[in-house]
C-alpha cells in the first residue's frame, strides 16, 4: 500500500509535484523539481545492511542562498524518513557521505530543501543481492 | 570486450561444453556476436551459445536452465554450449540477466518465465530474418532444430547464416511459450553439459584459480565470534622463508606467502591476542538455556498462526500430547573451502571464486575496493559445494579483496583451511520447539500449538526487518502445516545466540518437518492408527500433499507386508514450492546398528524439467540429510565452535549409502524447487522407522547421541 503510494508519487514527480503522504509533512505541499541534487549510490548492494551514500547539492551557500536541509527517504524501510541532515551557510558545501541501511532492494530519494523555500530532488535505484534461500524475500 | 582472438584461444584450450581461463584478459572472455539477445548467441557454424546467470555447484540448473531457452529457440541441441553470464556486463547492461543468485531452490522455478521467453523470442527474429532475406511473410517459416523452412517453398537456411541479421531486428513484443506437455528438449533427461569436464578434470573451480605472480594467503579469524584482534607480533614470523606480508585486520589476521604452505606454518607460529568481546563464556549448555527460556517467556513471543480458539480445542480434547524436540547447529562442510583469488591493480577488480551468487561478490569487491561496480570482473568458475553457505554470507570475496588491496597489484589466492571453514560458517540455526496437541475421542487432531525458540537468520545475516516479528523459515511447516485442525497456535520465540547462523540447504525444512512430521506420529502412534493412514485422512483431498504422499506410499508398498524384522516410517511436507514425501525402511539390530533397506522418495514440483537430475538431486539430498542426522552438530565451548575438520564432523560414507528410489509424481501447473525439498522429508521417515522398529521417540538429532549407528 504504502509502497504503491510511493511510486505513484515518484513516477508523478518527474512530470512535476504531487501530494504525498511521505514528502508532505517536509515539504507542506510545496512543489518538488527534479535537479540541483546528486544522489550516488551503488547499483548494487550485497547486503541492505550498510550500503555507501553521497549526496551532493548545488548550491554557493551563502546567506541569501544556501541549503537549508537534505533530507533521506526510502521507498520500503520501516521507517520511511531515513535521515535529515540540517545544514546552513557555514556548512561550506552542501555535500554529506554516509552508509545507510535498506530492507530490500528499493528506490532511494534524496530531498534539498532550499533557503528560498523550494524543493530539489533526485532519487536511486539500488538493488540488494539478497541471497536467500527464502521465497518470501525475492529482490 | 575481449578480442575474438583471445576468446577462442580461452575456449579451444578447453574444448568442453563450458569456457573457463584463469588469465587477465581486457575485460570477460563472453561471446559477443552475433548475440541475438542477452541468452542467445548464434555463430555463423551454427553454433549456439545459451548464457547462463546463475551458478553451478552440481545442482544442475546448467543444464536445466539452458534447456528451457533450447525448447522455445528450436535449436540443435547437439550444438549447444553454455557460457556464464559475465557480471561486469551485468552491471553495465542495467541487469539484463535478473538475479544470478543460485539459492533457494529458485533458479529454474524463478527464470523459467524469462528464459523460455528469451528462447522463443530468439526464435521468432531467426525466423523473421530468413523471412526478409526470402521476402516472404514470416507465419509461412518454421524453425526446427537449428534450421528455419520455408513451407510453401521449401527453402532452408541455419541459424547460424541470418544470426547476424536477426541481431539488428527489434525484439518480438509477445511470444507464446509451448505448453510443456510438447516438450522435446526440456522434459527429457539430457546429460548435463558440465560432467564431461568434471570426468576429464577440465573443469575450474575457485580453489584451481592460478595466475602469473601469484602470492598466497592463509587466514585466521578470531576463534570467538564477535571478537576483535587486539595485537599480533608480526616480527615473529617475517623473517621466514616464503613470507611476505603479516596483514592484522579488524577481526582476522591474514599472511601472505610465496605459497600457501608456508604462508599457513608462518600464521601457526604467529603470536596473536584477540578481544573476546564476552562471548568466550557461552557454550552449547548456555545457548540450550537461552532457548528453552524462549519456551516459557511470556514476552519477546509472537504469534505466527492463528486458528481457532487453542485452549478450548484443548481442553475439550479426549487426550493432550506434548513434547519437544530439537535440532542442533550444522556446518554446511562444502568439500571446497572458503576461498577468493582477487587482483586489485589501478582501480580495477579481478575476482575468481566459488560464489552463489556471482553479482553479489561484484557488490562486495566494489564496496571493498572502493572502485565502482563498472571496474569490478569476477570470473565464473564451479563451486565445490555450496548448499547456502557461498551466497547469503560474501565474507570470503571481502577478505580476498581486502588482502589484494593491502598487497595491491599482485594476485593473491586466499584460502580457508578447513578448520577455519568449519569454525567459521554461518551454522544452520539449532531450535528447540515445544508441541502440544488435543485429539478428541476418535483420535484426530482438534488443536495444535507449536512454540519456536530460535535464532533468525533474516534478521541477524541479511539484518532485514521481520514482518509482524515472524521469521518464516524458523517457523516454517508449522506455520503452514495443511492438516485439518481446527484449532492451531504458532509462536515464534526469536532468540539469537552470539554463533552467525545463515542458510544451510533446505533452512527451516531441513528440521521443522522432522519435528512436526515425528509427532504427527505420535499422534498416530496415540490414536491407534496407521501412520500414512492418519495422515492422508488429515489431509483435505485437494492439497498437494496428500497426492504425493500417496504416490510415494504406493510406490513404496505400504500397504504390502514386510519382511520379519524390518520397518517402515513416512512423512510429508511442502518445500520451496514443491512437495515431497518419504518413506524409510530399516532394521535395528541390538547393538542399535540402523540398516537402511530403502529410502523412496517422492516429489510434486509442479513440472520436471529434467527428470534425471532431479533424481540426482533427490539422491544427493538423501546423502545430505542422512550425514546431518547421524552425525552433524556444531557444539559450542568457550564461545567458540568444538568441532574443526572432518574426523569430528563426519560425513557419510560410500559404503553406507542406502539404496534411494525416487518417485517423480509432477501434477502440472506450477514450478517448485529441486535443489532443497529432497531432504526434507528423510529424518521424519527415518525417525518414524526407527520408532516402528525400536518403541523409541527420536526428539533430537543427530541420532549418534541416541546410540544408534549407520549400518
Amino acid at each position: 500500500m504504502r509502497r504503491r503510494s510511493f511510486l505513484i508519487v515518484l513516477s508523478g514527480l518527474a512530470f512535476g509535484a504531487r501530494a504525498d503522504p511521505l514528502l508532505d509533512p517536509i515539504t507542506q505541499g510545496a512543489p518538488v523539481k527534479q535537479g540541483r541534487v546528486k544522489l550516488e549510490m551503488p547499483l548494487l548492494a550485497d547486503n541492505g545492511n550498510s550500503v555507501s551514500m553521497r549526496v551532493s547539492v548545488e548550491s554557493p551557500m551563502s546567506e541569501a542562498d544556501h541549503v537549508r536541509a537534505i533530507h533521506l527517504i526510502s521507498e520500503r524501510n520501516p521507517e520511511a524518513r531515513m535521515a535529515s541532515f540540517h545544514l546552513g551557510p557555514r556548512a561550506g558545501a552542501a555535500e554529506i557521505a554516509s552508509r545507510v541501511r535498506l530492507a530490500g532492494s528499493q528506490r532511494v530519494v534524496a530531498l534539498a530543501e532550499m533557503s528560498d523555500g523550494s524543493f530539489w530532488m533526485d532519487s536511486a535505484k539500488v538493488v540488494v543481492t539478497l541471497s536467500a534461500c527464502v521465497d518470501e524475500l525475492g529482490s | 570486450m575481449t578480442t575474438r582472438r583471445e576468446f577462442l584461444k580461452v575456449s579451444t584450450a578447453l574444448g568442453g561444453g563450458l569456457a573457463f581461463g584463469f588469465h587477465l584478459p581486457a575485460a570477460n572472455a563472453q561471446s559477443v556476436a552475433p548475440e541475438v539477445n542477452a541468452w542467445v548467441v548464434v555463430r555463423p557454424d551454427d553454433t549456439v551459445i545459451i548464457r547462463y546467470a546463475r551458478s553451478e555447484m552440481g545442482q544442475g540448473s546448467m543444464t536445466s536452465a539452458a534447456q528451457l531457452v533450447a525448447e522455445e529457440l528450436e535449436c540443435d541441441w547437439s550444438k549447444v554450449r553454455v557460457e556464464y553470464a559475465d557480471t561486469n556486463a551485468q552491471v553495465r547492461r542495467k541487469r539484463v540477466w535478473g538475479d544470478m543468485a543460485a539459492v533457494g531452490s529458485r533458479t529454474i522455478r524463478q527464470s523459467q518465465d524469462y528464459l523460455r521467453k528469451a528462447g522463443a523470442g530468439a526464435r521468432e527474429m531467426l525466423i523473421a530474418a530468413a523471412a526478409q532475406e526470402w521476402d516472404v511473410p514470416a507465419v509461412e517459416c518454421t524453425a526446427s532444430n537449428g534450421v528455419i523452412t520455408h513451407g510453401p517453398s521449401g527453402r532452408k537456411t541455419s541459424f547460424g547464416k541470418v544470426a547476424g541479421e536477426a541481431a539488428k531486428l527489434a525484439p518480438p513484443k509477445d511470444v507464446a511459450l509451448k505448453d510443456p506437455k510438447d516438450w522435446k528438449i526440456a522434459g527429457k533427461p539430457i546429460k548435463r553439459v558440465d560432467i564431461p569436464d568434471i570426468v576429464a578434470g577440465r573443469i575450474r573451480y575457485g580453489i584451481d584459480a592460478q595466475l602469473p605472480g601469484m602470492v598466497y594467503a592463509a587466514i585466521g579469524q578470531c576463534p570467538v565470534f564477535g571478537g576483535r584482534l587486539k595485537s599480533v607480533d608480526a616480527a615473529k614470523i617475517e623473517g621466514r622463508r616464503g613470507v611476505i606480508k603479516v596483514l592484522p585486520m579488524e577481526d582476522y589476521v591474514a599472511v601472505v606467502a610465496d605459497n600457501w604452505w608456508r604462508a599457513k606454518e608462518a600464521l601457526k607460529e604467529l603470536p596473536i591476542e584477540w578481544s573476546f568481546g564476552g562471548n568466550e563464556i557461552a557454550s552449547s549448555e548456555s545457548i540450550l538455556q537461552f532457548l528453552r527460556a524462549g519456551l516459557d517467556d511470556a514476552s519477546n513471543v509472537v504469534a505466527a498462526r492463528r486458528d481457532g480458539e487453542l485452549e478450548q480445542g484443548l481442553a475439550g480434547a479426549a487426550k493432550v500430547l506434548e513434547a519437544e524436540y530439537f535440532t542442533p547447529y550444522l556446518a554446511h562442510a562444502t568439500l571446497e573451502p572458503m576461498g577468493c583469488t582477487a587482483v586489485v591493480k589501478d582501480g580495477r577488480v579481478d575476482v575468481w571464486t566459488s560464489t552463489q551468487n556471482a553479482e553479489a561478490s561484484h557488490a562486495t569487491a566494489a564496496a571493498t575496493a572502493g572502485v565502482p561496480l563498472e571496474n569490478v570482473y569476477v570470473h565464473r568458475v564451479q563451486l565445490g559445494g555450496g548448499f547456502g553457505r557461498r551466497g547469503g554470507s560474501q565474507d570470503f570475496v571481502r577478505q580476498g579483496v581486502q588482502i589484494a588491496k593491502a598487497i595491491a597489484g599482485t594476485p593473491v589466492k586466499l584460502l580457508w583451511t578447513r578448520e577455519e571453514d568449519t569454525q567459521h560458517d554461518f551454522y544452520r540455526p539449532l531450535s528447540l520447539v515445544r508441541i502440544k496437541a488435543g485429539l478428541d475421542a476418535s483420535g484426530n487432531p482438534v488443536a495444535w500449538y507449536s512454540r519456536i525458540s530460535a535464532p533468525s537468520i533474516i534478521s541477524t545475516l541479511l539484518k532485514l526487518p521481520l514482518k509482524e516479528g515472524v521469521d518464516p523459515q524458523a517457523v516454517a511447516s508449522f506455520a503452514d502445516q495443511p492438516y485439518s485442525i481446527p484449532n492451531v497456535r504458532i509462536e515464534y520465540a526469536q532468540r539469537n545466540p552470539h554463533v552467525p547462523v545463515g542458510f544451510w540447504r533446505t533452512v527451516g525444512h531441513s528440521q521443522n518437518p522432522f519435528m512436526r512430521e515425528s509427532f504427527v506420529d505420535e499422534l498416530a502412534q496415540a490414536a491407534g492408527k496407521d501412520p500414512y493412514e492418519y495422515r492422508r485422512g488429515l489431509l483435505p483431498a485437494t492439497t498437494k500433499e496428500r497426492g504425493v504422499l500417496e504416490a510415494t506410499a504406493k510406490a513404496a508398498g505400504w500397504a504390502e507386508p514386510l519382511p520379519a524384522g524390518v520397518h517402515r516410517g513416512i512423512a510429508v511436507t511442502e518445500s520451496y514450492g514443491s512437495y515431497v514425501a518419504a518413506v524409510a525402511e530399516l532394521a535395528v539390530n541390538d547393538k542399535n546398528v540402523v540398516d537402511i533397506k530403502r529410502l523412496v522418495l517422492g516429489i510434486d514440483s509442479g513440472h520436471v524439467v529434467n527428470p534425471d537430475n532431479v533424481v540426482a538431486q533427490m539422491q544427493g539430498s538423501a546423502v545430505f540429510m542422512l550425514t546431518a542426522m547421524f552425525w552433524g552438530e556444531i557444539t559450542i565451548k568457550d564461545g567458540r565452535v568444538e568441532q574443526s575438520n572432518f574426523h569430528d564432523y563426519r560425513m557419510m560414507r560410500l559404503r553406507e549409502m542406502p539404496k534411494v528410489e525416487v518417485v517423480l509424481a509432477p501434477s502440472g501447473g506450477f514450478w517448485g524447487g529441486i535443489g532443497e525439498p529432497g531432504q526434507a522429508a528423510i529424518a521424519p521417515a527415518l525417525c518414524n522407522a526407527l520408532f516402528a522398529a525400536t518403541g523409541k521417540r527420536v526428539r533430537s538429532l543427530p541420532l549418534k547421541n541416541h546410540g544408534f549407528e549407520i549400518a
